[in-house]
């Protein structure tokens, strides 16, 4: 047997292995050490033909500000300051070209920018669902879609990294309001 | 002479030996000269271990799209990982078995590895409800199989690779994008098939199948590289933009045709060498629209405003390098259909003004050029060399058809012209098959 081909197959194989298990890796700790805030979005149930069902995330805000001083360009990896307001929920403050010394943040990429302003693209935008529930999930928003409240995402954030835990609706995860609607 | 019409000839042998139309010797000879090489896989092979792998493959994923969410994490993690550790290890006992590996086989390995790969990866994002975009995924995954198509020669992962390095590249023309994540990076990417194509000891054979997927990924591959370094002010493309992306990818186009061949490739039938046909025919189009004033108004302000870029001079020193090449191998017929390229270069210097550009002298030398190439075409066959006289006469009767379309003759006049140059081409092909024929018979 030749040695070279073996060699490169066993680094391909190495490699395929570690991609993912970087991924696993990075989230996990996110989610272990990271700080939970919720942000209010919307959820709608398109379909990904490799993945499946799932439901897009659209958080409300999708301006932030950029402070006096800076210039950010298009497309580009910046990190958005997060405040968390009175009622419980989070908001990108500001935008930085650079990870803010405290607090917490998240990685994003920017859109248009205009003046002190700059559109951004947040790091998670859907939430997987079993192919059972997503057609219930689109029921609900059709029934629910005046509802002030609005769907909450759960998201844990690490050293600017985000992971989207989970989906609530009035304290409750979307998931099980879900199952006992298909029930 | 392909492994299908080799194997022909040899199944042919017995019989022409026993019949006397050949010695022993004859055949032996042929024998060795036409040895079919049965490591390469054939069509129907390829075809079947590719289809049976997409079948596993697509089941895979569909398995998983399901979402299995009554399940732990863990226990989905291992959903993921189990199929490609099997798959590896299949792909590892075929690697180990070498040579007694049949084609088939290490084809369905090598795709069933790359599918395992990438719905693995979609697994692990599903579980993690990552976002990111699908030609990020698709970049990965291409770049993860990509040393399949290496070790394990597979077609059919080679092929998946170029479609997917093109379908990436063309994703990627927004402006701004840094150059690792830009089509900057497809020649790159291009160059990561060397290992597999010509291979670790430069002999591996090229299928012919792979050859037009390879032409047909680098056309696009190339063609957002040329969009992506345009420089623009807005995400919109202006229309100077446009007429400079004409005639780069013209030049591209002749780039193609004369890309260097070796001696070998040079006497290959056409139909092997798919950058020459589908660089000489977006040349010959582009001659013909050319010849209309309207476009080579628009073909002259891209060329002036494409000259003032970087990317464009390097091109042209490309296609120099290559000119010298083909004149090296006397390549005079592709030489003079990828000239059509250059000729808005000869009439710059004389048509541009402070304000205008008159483009009477460009769509008359197109005219001219390509006249001369068609009569050439034909000549050549009627003076005992290699021609081709019915593309000749197409070319000849496609100029006219042009000419009379936007000259201001009347309808009665455009329609006898029309059907006079239709019964001049019926009769000129009847005038070949009869030479044609004439010619079988006296070698008969």
């Amino acid at each position: 047997m030749k040695t070279l081909p073996l060699i490169i197959f066993g680094l391909a194989v190495l490699a395929q292995w570690a991609a993912p298990l970087s991924q696993i890796w990075t989230h996990e700790q996110v989610l272990a050490k990271g700080t939970l805030i919720k942000l209010k979005c919307s959820a709608p149930d398109p379909y990904d033909p490799l993945r499946g069902r799932y439901l897009a995330v659209r958080p409300s805000q999708s301006q932030a500000a950029v402070p006096a001083g800076v210039e950010l360009k298009q497309h580009t990896q910046v990190y958005a300051v997060l405040t968390t307001g009175t009622d419980g929920f989070a908001t990108a403050s500001s935008l930085s070209p650079t990870p803010p010394a405290s607090g917490d943040y998240i990685r994003v990429k920017t859109g248009y920018v205009y003046e002190d302003k700059a559109w951004i693209e947040w790091p998670f935008d859907r939430f997987y669902v079993n192919e059972k529930l997503a057609p219930e999930a689109d029921k609900w928003f059709a029934e629910n879609i005046r509802s002030v409240q609005g769907i909450t995402a759960e998201v844990r954030v690490f050293n600017g990294r985000a992971v989207l835990e989970d989906l609530s609706f009035d304290g409750k995860p979307f998931r099980e309001i879900l199952k006992a609607r298909v029930k | 002479m392909n492994s299908s019409h080799q194997r022909w000839l040899l199944e042919q042998l017995p019989q022409w030996e026993r019949e006397g139309l050949l010695t022993a010797d004859a055949a032996r000879t042929l024998r060795e000269r036409n040895a079919v090489d049965d490591s390469q896989p054939g069509l129907a092979q390829i075809v079947m271990g590719a289809l049976g792998a997409l079948l596993i493959g697509s089941g895979l994923i569909a398995v998983i799209g399901y979402n299995w969410d009554d399940f732990s994490r863990p226990v989905r993690l291992l959903f993921a990982f189990l199929p490609l550790l099997l798959t590896q290890l299949f792909s590892f006992r075929v690697l180990q078995r070498g040579e007694a590996s049949s084609a088939w086989v290490r084809e369905t390995a090598a795709l069933l590895q790359a599918l395992a790969t990438g719905a693995c990866i979609a697994l692990v994002s599903q579980i993690y409800n990552l976002g990111g975009d699908w030609p990020d995924f698709l970049f990965w995954w291409m770049l993860l199989s990509l040393p399949l198509a290496w070790v394990l020669r597979s077609h059919s992962v080679a092929i998946f690779y170029l479609i997917a390095i093109a379908i990436w590249s063309v994703n990627q023309v927004d402006r701004g994008r840094p150059w690792f994540d830009s089509p900057l990076l497809y020649p790159l990417l291009l160059l990561g098939l060397l290992p597999y194509w010509p291979g670790w000891k430069n002999q591996a054979p090229l299928s012919v199948s792979v050859r037009w997927v390879m032409t047909i990924s680098a056309i696009f591959g190339f063609c957002s590289l040329e969009i992506f370094v345009i420089p623009r002010s807005s995400d919109y493309f202006s229309g100077y933009d446009a007429q400079s992306f004409f005639w780069l990818w013209t030049l591209t186009a002749a780039a193609f045709a004369l890309f260097p061949l070796s001696q070998n490739g040079n006497e290959e039938p056409i139909r092997r060498k798919p950058q020459v046909v589908l660089g000489s025919l977006w040349l010959l189009g582009y001659g013909v629209a050319a010849t209309f004033r309207d476009v080579s108004d628009d073909i002259l302000k891209g060329a002036s405003h494409a000259l003032q870029l970087p990317c464009c001079w390097a091109l042209l020193t490309v296609l120099a390098v290559f000119v010298l090449l083909a004149s090296l191998r006397k390549r005079w017929a592709v030489l003079a259909i990828a000239s059509v390229a250059l000729l808005p270069l000869l009439t710059i210097p004389f048509v541009q003004s402070k304000h205008a550009y008159d483009s009477t002298f460009l769509s008359w030398l197109v005219t001219l050029h390509l006249a001369v190439i068609g009569i050439t075409l034909i000549v050549l066959e009627f003076a005992g060399k290699k021609g081709a006289p019915r593309l000749g006469a197409t070319l000849l009767s496609v100029l006219i058809i042009a000419r009379m379309a936007d000259s201001h003759f009347s309808l009665l006049a455009k329609g006898v012209a029309f059907i006079g140059v239709g019964v001049a081409f019926l009769a000129f092909n009847i005038l070949m098959s009869r030479q044609l024929k004439k010619k079988q018979a006296a070698i008969v």
